[in-house]
């Protein structure tokens, strides 16, 4: 045969080459239990026997099995993602990309949950004999809004925050920082570009502004020493997949003039307990996602004592947003004792009575606040 | 098994390919009858059964009514029996939910108990199938056919089973007992695939989000996005349709089989008549063929062609569905084929072809519209909403969907047209055009697979708090 023969059947020669290919490795190849930029367990061979053929669940498991262990899933998975960019369809797998590098989250739509949540806090602060302080943090999205692709959905966190915030009655007191985040997002970065949470000086920022509201006098920047950790794959990178995106560095602010032992976290979550004398859970820098180095991301109940600071004690009701500003609370707070109500169902004025609190102070992202079902556990 | 699947396309293909390859040519089609029933039978475990049972029912209606031709009465009997055998089995599985609402509709008084039953995957092709040579028998225009192995291949032949084309036994006959697989035959059936493998996930998927998009955003689409959304449903089920029809010819070739072509540019029609010559041609073929010719076709007088016309689309819409906007949406073409055959299509040559396009496209388009909706009131809001009910522009997150979908919808209009085929035809055959045929089926193949692959692609963030 000639070579300008072979050419000409070249497209069937590679089309068998490439599914025969492929169906061998997928036999061949070891196959891993766990996806860990899908943090979830991967599909296992389904059972095959009479039932399971007649009621045509094996195929369907099959299916869901190949799908889970294709050979270079996560190169394919990536080439999708990049193909979808290239058709000018950015934001196809729920997440922009902005310039910088930075991956956006779709906005957070209006929502009953977010109307009927203001309810449930507004009658627990009508209820409540302490102040009930409540904050809403934007979403990245918005704040740094100038970051944007071109073609986007509208990001109206500050109207819906606002709408939110008229509804909690006048006992709940409202501590508003969306302009303070969107003002100070030009000095620097206030959300991570991979993840959807904010930074440490996000946080930070946050801490300045409730300082005046809640009554407490907030440390200056230079008061702390900065620990810089790098290789921070977020879950937006996760969801994006566009894998050729850096990593984000993650910030441990440390109080300079803290005295040796003063902090003591503890865990209960069930039945288990765990302690640290740090704010930080260095073993969650081994994996992809190291948001959990901040008190070892979410638990029921965590209590967070600090001997060096003056004030009293305050609970905290809270998403994981709460991780990284509770560090810096805790310079000025004694006692502070962190609720997260999808896990920790009992009643929240019970456990402020419990602990003698001196204060409430409700802490969620917005986006998690128009999705949470959760608030009604607060009384 | 669809054939956009990971399943198909990196484990019964190969496998398939490689047994079809190693059996011994006289046995190749008992290899392809097993694999074909093992491809029903992953999605219809059970109702495989129903598809051996038309099988049967045929095979042995051709023998009894070819030995029989002599004694006429005979014949035609076995051949009555055959045809009401094949329609109540259709009309059981597919329609007899249907009638029962609609009788319970018009005299509510019987209250008849509905029939819910699941139907079977493909029953209106493969049925259509069976028919065409049981009646071909009948009619003397082919052979019976004696190997069970041999009819049964060519009904349950995988490539056509589950959506077209409807393949007339009288097209295949020689192909099912004789037949040579070549190289040239097998590439241009691979290239064929992949053609149609890009269709149905780059373009109809991609359409169908569109759409879903835009139905979802319901009034805040305005009118601006009720058209966008309905112009990709039109491409959505174009390159759906069309893609899988290519597929399957693609997959005959691989096999040694060619298919007639089911499609042919059906949006660069002019007139209704036309697309419809386009359109899903092998159903307009047996339509033709099985009910308007022996009915009489245009033969008989102007009145009882219309008649005929009105037939043949009624019963076109309902093959489509067992709801009553397939109906409507047949009616609605057979009335405009009844207007062109009157005097339209004569005023629409004398005019320029610009007008005889614009005229084509308003009218499918809107046909979809009717085909979509199986719920009449649904059907009225968006009609409604297509002529301003909720206002001219979409809402601003409506027309950021629209315009990240913007390329997309371009290309598929240019894909719409023979522009690609034709650049094709153009370029020299030769080494370099061999090449660049192996690298767009790489790419392509590449991109098609990703997406399959993306698609069971789901963070679970629990941690997402």
């Amino acid at each position: 045969m000639k070579a300008k023969n072979i050419l000409r059947y070249l497209p069937a020669v590679l089309f068998v080459a490439f599914i025969s290919v492929f169906m061998l490795l997928f036999f061949i190849l070891p196959k891993s239990d766990f996806s860990e930029s899908e943090k979830r367990n991967l599909a296992e061979f389904p059972e095959l026997n009479l039932t399971t053929l007649t009621d045509g669940s094996f195929q369907k498991n099959l299916d869901t099995y190949l799908s889970d262990h294709m050979p270079a899933r996560k190169f394919f998975v990536g080439l999708d993602a990049a193909a979808d960019l290239a058709e000018g369809k950015n934001g196809s797998n729920g997440i922009y990309l902005g310039s910088d590098g930075y991956l956006f989250p779709k906005p957070s739509k209006d929502s009953e949950l977010l109307t009927k949540n203001a309810g449930f806090i507004k009658e627990f602060a009508d209820d409540s004999d302490i102040p009930v302080y409540v904050t809403l943090i934007a979403s990245s999205g918005y704040v740094n809004s100038g970051k944007l692709p071109p073609v986007h959905e509208e990001y109206r966190d500050k109207e819906l925050i606002g709408s939110f915030a008229s509804k909690l009655g006048d006992n709940a007191k409202f501590i508003d920082v969306t302009d303070r985040l969107y003002d100070m997002s030009e000095n620097g970065q206030l959300y991570y570009r991979t993840d959807h949470h904010w930074t440490a000086l996000g946080a930070y920022q946050c801490y300045r502004a409730l300082g005046e509201k809640m009554g407490y006098e907030p440390l200056p920047e230079d008061a702390f020493s900065i620990e810089k950790q790098g290789g921070f794959y977020g879950t937006s990178y996760a969801k994006a997949a566009l894998w050729t995106i850096a990593p984000d560095e993650l910030e441990l602010w440390s109080n300079k003039s803290a005295s040796a032992g003063s902090v003591s976290v503890d865990i209960a979550d069930g039945k288990e307990t765990k302690h640290s004398d740090s704010y930080f859970f260095r073993e969650q820098l081994e994996n992809d996602d190291k948001y959990p180095v901040y008190l070892d991301g979410n638990h029921a109940l965590e209590t967070i004592t600090n001997k060096d600071a003056k004030g009293g004690t305050l609970i905290v009701v809270k998403d994981s947003y709460a991780h990284t500003i509770v560090p810096f609370l805790s310079q000025n707070y004694s006692k502070i004792v962190m609720a997260d109500l999808r896990y920790y169902k009992m009643d929240i004025s019970a456990l402020a009575e419990k602990e003698n609190a001196d204060g409430i102070l409700i802490l969620y992202s917005l986006d998690n606040m128009s999705t949470d079902g959760n608030l009604a556990y607060l009384y | 098994m669809v054939f956009s699947s990971l399943i198909f396309l990196f484990l019964f293909l190969p496998l398939t390919l490689g047994l079809y390859y190693i059996t011994p040519k006289r046995f190749r089609n008992l290899t392809l009858f097993i694999v074909d029933l093992v491809f029903y039978s992953w999605g219809e475990p059970m109702l495989v059964v129903l598809m051996m049972v038309s099988v049967i029912i045929n095979y042995v209606s051709g023998i009894l009514i070819a030995v029989n031709r002599e004694k006429k009465g005979l014949a035609k009997l076995f051949f009555i029996l055959s045809i009401i055998l094949n329609l109540g089995l259709l009309g059981f599985f597919k329609y007899a939910g249907f009638i029962g609402e609609t009788l319970n509709f018009v005299l509510p008084f019987l209250n008849i108990p509905v029939l819910q039953v699941a139907l079977p995957i493909g029953i209106s092709f493969y049925t259509f199938q069976t028919m065409s040579y049981t009646i071909d028998v009948y009619r003397n225009t082919v052979k019976m056919q004696k190997n069970f192995i041999t009819f049964g291949t060519y009904v349950s032949l995988f490539p056509q089973l589950i959506a077209g084309p409807i393949v007339r036994y009288e097209d295949v006959a020689e192909q099912l007992m004789n037949r040579r697989e070549t190289l040239e035959q097998f590439t241009n059936g691979v290239k064929l695939f992949i053609i149609g493998l890009s269709k149905k996930i780059l373009i109809a998927n991609e359409m169908g989000v569109l759409w879903d998009g835009i139905r979802d955003a319901g009034a805040s689409s305005g009118a601006l996005g009720a058209w966008t959304g309905i112009i990709a449903y039109t491409f959505q089920i174009y390159f759906d349709f069309s893609g899988y029809s290519d597929m399957a010819i693609g997959l005959g070739r691989m096999f040694g089989f060619e298919f007639m072509k089911n499609f042919d540019y059906p949006y660069i029609s002019k007139s209704v008549t036309e697309f419809w010559r386009r359109w899903h041609i092998s159903l307009g073929t047996w339509f033709r063929e099985y009910v308007y010719i022996p009915l009489g076709g245009n033969r008989r007088g102007l009145p009882r062609q219309l008649v005929n016309i009105a037939v043949v689309w009624f019963l076109t819409g309902l093959w489509h569905g067992a709801s009553w906007n397939f109906i409507l949406w047949g009616v609605y073409f057979g009335i405009l084929l009844m207007i062109e055959k009157l005097f339209f299509l004569k005023l629409l040559k004398k005019l320029p072809s610009f007008v005889g396009h614009i005229y084509a496209i308003i009218i499918f388009v809107l046909g979809w519209v009717l085909f979509y909706f199986e719920d009449m009131g649904e059907m009225w809001i968006f009609i409604q909403r297509l002529f301003g009910s909720s206002g001219f522009m979409p809402s601003a997150d409506t027309a950021a969907l629209m315009i990240s979908f913007l390329p997309l919808l371009i290309a598929a209009g240019i894909a719409s047209t023979p522009l690609a085929s034709f650049l094709y035809g153009k370029a020299k055959k030769g080494a370099v055009l061999y090449v660049f045929d192996t690298a767009a089926c790489a790419a392509a193949l590449l991109v098609c697979t990703a997406s399959l692959v993306s698609s069971a692609y789901n963070p679970f963030l629990y941690f997402k708090f």
